[in-house]
């Protein structure tokens, strides 16, 4: 075990100067930005949009509420289409108003920030409904990535990843604190019946897998610890978690800031290389999977492990026969999934969670749109770190309450903690009469050990 | 059918065309070039999918109704965007065919074309009447989404008249003199207008495809899926 309560995170900690307004100062540095965040994907995004309208139902914001039409994916988007209209356009530099450009003024500014960080968790529903292939996920966080730089980031957002970039994850749990809790899960696992030898391995070398986890785990939902190291033990998975970065997270995928993003990943893979684990493992976490599986090799130039998840080990496991389960646990209840955004639509993971409930619960059921049709649940893109916007983003989360309670389902079940605490809310504000679950929590009851 | 024009027209249908439509190459080319000079975000990480397969599939997502929500639950409008297009290629290709190859353009291939125009017409009416009426429409619409979606209604209404005079044996009439200014006009105009959209089309369908289908999102032949584990 490496020396425990050794300091995480960066050597020189940091407080980044968020502002509370525009100021022209910012707006001169915004301009400044700009070009610098304009790759092909970005830029055919801003320029491709052709105003047909065709996302405008496709974005649970404007599904849930109708009456505000501001909130249709192109009039959001078009508060930073404007701008760029007013510098690259060629139109639009002799009749900026024609093609509706507009200079970055506090107002546009302004406006940006309301939709862009508090009206779109850039799911990207709309990029699958636009046949200009117009990516949100993309032109959104470019936006975003602009105005963090300038300070203009919602609070709590920019505190979180400076947490993490202060304490190598993003509850800043300290090292020492987080090993008594995996010790004190484990016996907690091993006090369950045929657990007894069950072990959460920390800082084991050469462990196949490097387990990540969600800091919400430790610190409120360390059941989904112990369920998750039952189904791998179970499997006689060999795996390990990490004394120093096991915060799958990555925080800095919704503030926009490369450089802390980039950071955060290359210190979970220096990490695994120390571990020398054949693979880093996801828990189950939506933008935490995306973050590892498709955006970290990007961010440190690629790396010489395998990157998979939870997700899919467990209906791998499954496939293998390297687990038994009995579905009669779950008699007489009805689950339904929700797919989380970067797990499906940005992650290609659809398949992999219905093995894993089909192998442990008989009454399953799909909402209306599922896979990568999914809704997303409102709590996406950073939504949860917002407070500033948080009637926007229950109000936003009505579809997916309503997709719920039509499955008439008692189990929502999903694979991600932002999923989890939005679900949680919108359940409760709608009245939809369902507990919220993760994968392993379903799976692991039904173990034949 | 003979194309016996003044040399007024003459010089209008050909000469003026060609100057107009190297005119939009070259700005297409430059738009081109300046999309094509950003950079590609890079994909280092072990894919699940074929990138070149899914651009591909991409690509043709526009003859496919079915793979978004948004065409698969609006029949009647993936029809009308069907229509509305062939009837802008087919109105820009009379435009030469006219000229060049007026011998094609017997009375019946005359009426085809004038039927999408005719179409494509009463189309462009309801799509500048849905612009103005539908909120959510309404709220994104720039006065380049009226006046692109005016112009092209225009152009074929005169397309529609033009080749019925065409057909009726009259080729140099004041509505081709108008069909023909229309169009020079239009080819000087669109590469600045939202119309250039189908030089965009293919980045913007390139970049799904690729990034999606790369991930197994899109594109469904997954190389060892988990769940297939070989
Ligand atoms: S990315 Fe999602 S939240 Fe953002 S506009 Fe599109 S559908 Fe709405
Ligand atoms: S579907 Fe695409 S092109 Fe159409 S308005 Fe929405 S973003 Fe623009």
């Amino acid at each position: 075990m490496s020396e425990q309560g050794e300091k995480l995170g960066a050597k020189e900690e940091r407080k980044w100067p968020t502002k509370t307004e525009f100021t022209p100062e910012m707006l001169e540095e915004m301009e400044k930005l700009l070009p610098g965040t304009l790759n092909r994907v970005v830029a055919a995004s801003l320029s491709g949009c052709i105003h047909c309208g065709m996302c405008s139902d496709a974005c649970h914001y404007s599904v849930s509420i109708p009456e505000d039409k501001t909130l249709v994916p192109a009039y959001k988007a078009d508060r930073f289409r404007k701008w760029y209209k007013s510098r690259y356009d060629w139109l639009a530099q002799v009749f900026p108003s024609f093609v509706g450009a507009k200079k970055l003024d506090k107002e546009l500014a302004d406006e940006m920030y309301d939709k862009l960080w508090g009206g779109c968790t850039m799911c990207r529903r709309c990029t699958f409904n636009c046949p200009m292939g117009v990516d949100y996920g993309m032109m959104v966080r470019a936006a975003r990535g602009i105005m963090q730089k300038v300070g203009r980031v919602p609070q709590h957002l920019q505190d979180t990843v400076d947490t993490h970039y202060n304490a190598g994850n993003n509850m800043a749990v300290p090292q020492d604190e987080f090993v008594e809790t995996i010790e004190w899960i484990e016996e907690e696992l091993q006090d369950e019946e045929g657990c007894e030898n069950f072990k959460i391995p920390v800082d084991k070398k050469g462990a196949q897998y490097f387990l990540t986890l969600n800091p919400r785990e430790p610190k409120y939902y360390p059941l989904t610890i112990q369920a998750t190291a039952k189904v791998l033990n179970a499997a006689g998975v060999d795996f390990t978690i990490s004394s120093r970065y096991w915060d799958l997270t990555n925080y800095a995928l919704f503030n926009g800031n490369d450089p802390d993003a980039k950071q955060f990943a290359l210190w979970q893979a220096e990490d695994v290389k120390r571990l020398e684990c054949e693979y880093l493992l996801a828990g189950e976490c939506g933008h935490g999977y995306r973050a590892l599986r498709w955006e970290l090799p990007n961010w440190v130039g690629g790396v010489p492990f395998k990157i998979t998840s939870v997700m899919e080990l467990m209906a791998k496991l499954i496939l293998d026969g390297r687990i038994k389960t009995d579905k009669s646990v779950w008699d007489g209840h009805r689950a339904t999934y929700h797919d989380s955004c970067n797990i499906a639509r940005s992650g290609g993971i659809t398949e992999e969670p219905r093995i894993v409930i089909r192998s442990a619960i008989e009454d399953f059921v799909e909402m209306e749109h599922n896979r990568e049709n999914s809704f997303c649940c409102g709590g996406g893109g950073g939504a949860l770190a917002m407070p500033e916007f948080t009637p926007r983003r229950i109000a936003a989360g009505k579809i997916k309450a309503d997709e719920i309670k039509a499955t008439g389902a008692d189990i929502c079940l999903q694979s991600c903690h932002n999923c989890t605490d939005q679900l949680k809310e919108i359940i409760e504000h709608y009245h939809v009469n369902a507990k919220v679950m993760n994968l392993a929590e379903l799976l692991a009851p039904t173990l034949v050990l | 059918m003979e194309n016996n024009v003044s040399h007024a027209l003459y010089i209008l249908q050909e000469p003026v065309q060609y100057m107009a439509l190297s005119f939009m190459a070259l700005m297409y080319i430059i738009k081109i070039r300046q999309m094509l000079k950003k950079p590609i975000p890079p994909e280092k990480a072990e894919l699940k999918g074929d990138r070149v397969a899914g651009a591909l599939e991409s690509l043709t997502n526009v003859l496919k109704p079915w793979s978004m929500e948004s065409t698969r639950k609006n029949p009647f409008f993936y029809a009308e965007f069907l229509i509305f297009h062939i009837a802008v290629a087919l109105t820009i290709g009379a435009t030469f065919f006219i000229p060049l190859v007026p011998f094609l353009m017997t009375p019946a291939v005359s009426k085809v074309f004038m039927l999408f125009m005719g179409l494509a017409f009463l189309i462009g009416l309801r799509r500048i009447y849905r612009r103005l009426t539908v909120p959510e429409i309404k709220i994104i619409s720039s006065p380049d989404d009226y006046f692109a979606i005016s112009l092209m209604t225009v152009f074929f209404a005169v397309g529609f008249v033009a080749m019925w005079m065409w057909i009726d044996g009259s080729p140099d009439t004041g509505w081709m003199w108008i069909f023909f200014l229309l169009t020079t006009f239009f080819l000087l105009y669109v590469p600045f207008s939202k119309i250039s959209h189908y030089i965009l089309y293919p980045f913007g369908r390139v970049n799904h495809g690729r990034t999606f289908g790369g991930r197994g999102v899109t594109n469904r032949n997954v190389k060892n899926p988990t769940w297939n584990p070989k």
